[in-house]
């Protein structure tokens, strides 16, 4: 079927109620719904290095810096270098890292400690639930139990912005391109932290944590869909009011709440009006 | 405050703290199996996230602990502010420069003070 009838199919169906909703994440008529025509990438492999370097960028430096920082945080706090550089390794959630050490150096209970991480872990939940979706149904197998160790913030953050313009059957390849880099470097910073504190000035340690919420606050202003720039908005609000209620479930208090009163109010007054317009 | 925990505590915390991690990744995934992109709820869900991730940077720039916590309040919303601007007046929407405008001026704030 050459483009203009494909096209002209397309005229034709636009009249009567589509049999299928459109897709979320893509443009109605664009080449990657046919799965034909022209595609970001030629290759698995091709999307892989694409990811691969797009994350010897900004998230590289990012993660590099906070976990350089977690390291110098522990070795001023006298903690076991093997204990730090695993947690990066085997966590790599640097919020839960930060919740870790600061109450094993408070002394709490093994098991208040454990259930404190696990809360501020919750958010891979709705990260991963948000994120695998968008891969090609033959990539959707019992592998992304293991892919989805590599899913940190920064890596989901690209993800959901660079998703939208892959073709679906490489986003799994650039993901892991992304992710694997991103955690591969977070033990060596971890080290590299912990040997170098005490010798770092304070004016570079100040750049290094600064970063990290730099990096995310930035990546926000590249969210296109309304709802959910709502929902940063009424979270950015809502999570220091409740961290001042109680710490350890202010992130998944914050984000159910703002969450739900975004989607609401997408639901109640922007989708109404947009449907208004368009009938 | 001498009361940090020792011996096999933390290493049992360490492990505790590991599994329970994995484990929200883990179930994701259970749970991403069972959800259709298009769905109202993927859409809430992703509206939930955001918010999450909103949350904690948001936390991390106001209420900080550590270093960052020495920097008066002000500077460090400023700064952000000045980053965002940086962002948004760019046509390509690069990060890398408001990043590193934004990192390089709180080292040079270290450096004077």
């Amino acid at each position: 079927m050459g483009i203009t009838a494909r096209i002209y199919n397309l005229a034709m169906t636009a009249a009567a109620p589509p049999p299928l909703p459109p897709k979320a994440f893509l443009v109605p008529n664009s080449a990657e719904l046919d799965g034909k025509g022209p595609q970001r990438y030629t290759s698995r492999k091709h999307a892989f290095w694409s990811g691969f370097r797009h994350a010897a960028g900004a998230p590289a430096m990012v993660l590099f810096a906070g976990m350089v920082g977690f390291g110098a945080m522990a070795k001023t706090n006298n903690i076991d270098m093997w204990f730090t550089s695993l947690s990066s390794l085997l966590m790599f959630a640097l919020p839960g890292q930060v919740v870790l050490l600061d109450m094993v150096l408070s002394g709490s209970s093994v098991v208040a400690i454990i259930l404190a991480v696990t809360l501020t872990s919750t958010r891979f939940v709705t990260m991963t639930v948000t994120l695998f979706p968008q891969l090609h149904p033959r990539d959707r197998n019992r592998k992304l139990y293991a892919s989805v160790h590599l899913l940190a913030m920064t890596a989901w953050a690209v993800s959901m912005r660079e998703f939208q313009a892959i073709e679906s059957h490489h986003r799994l390849h650039y993901y892991l391109g992304l992710g694997i880099l991103c955690w591969a470097i977070s033990f060596p910073a971890t080290i590299l932290g912990y040997l170098l504190a005490g010798l770092v000035p304070k004016w570079i340690a100040l750049g290094l944590v600064f970063i990290n919420p730099l990096f995310f606050l930035l990546t926000f202003t590249e969210v296109k869909a309304t709802i959910n720039r709502v929902a940063i908005i009424l979270g950015g609000v809502l999570g220091p009011c409740f961290y001042l209620l109680d710490r350890d479930s202010s992130l998944l208090v914050s984000g159910v709440v703002a969450g739900t009163v975004a989607y609401l109010i997408d639901r109640q007054f922007l989708r109404r009006r947009f449907k208004d317009q368009s009938s | 405050m001498n009361t940090a925990l020792q011996g096999w505590g933390i290493w049992l915390a360490l492990f505790g703290a590991c599994i329970g991690t994995y484990l929200c990744r883990a179930i994701g995934v259970l749970l991403s199996g069972k959800i259709n992109q298009d769905s109202p709820i993927f859409e809430w869900l992703s509206a939930v996230t955001y918010a999450m991730v909103a949350a904690l940077t948001v936390r991390m720039i106001i209420l900080p602990f550590g270093l960052l916590a020495t920097v008066p309040m002000y500077l460090r919303i400023g700064l952000c502010g000045l980053c965002l601007a940086i962002m948004l007046s760019n046509p390509h929407k690069q990060l890398v420069p408001a990043l590193l405008t934004g990192t390089l001026l709180m080292m040079t704030y270290g450096l004077i003070f």
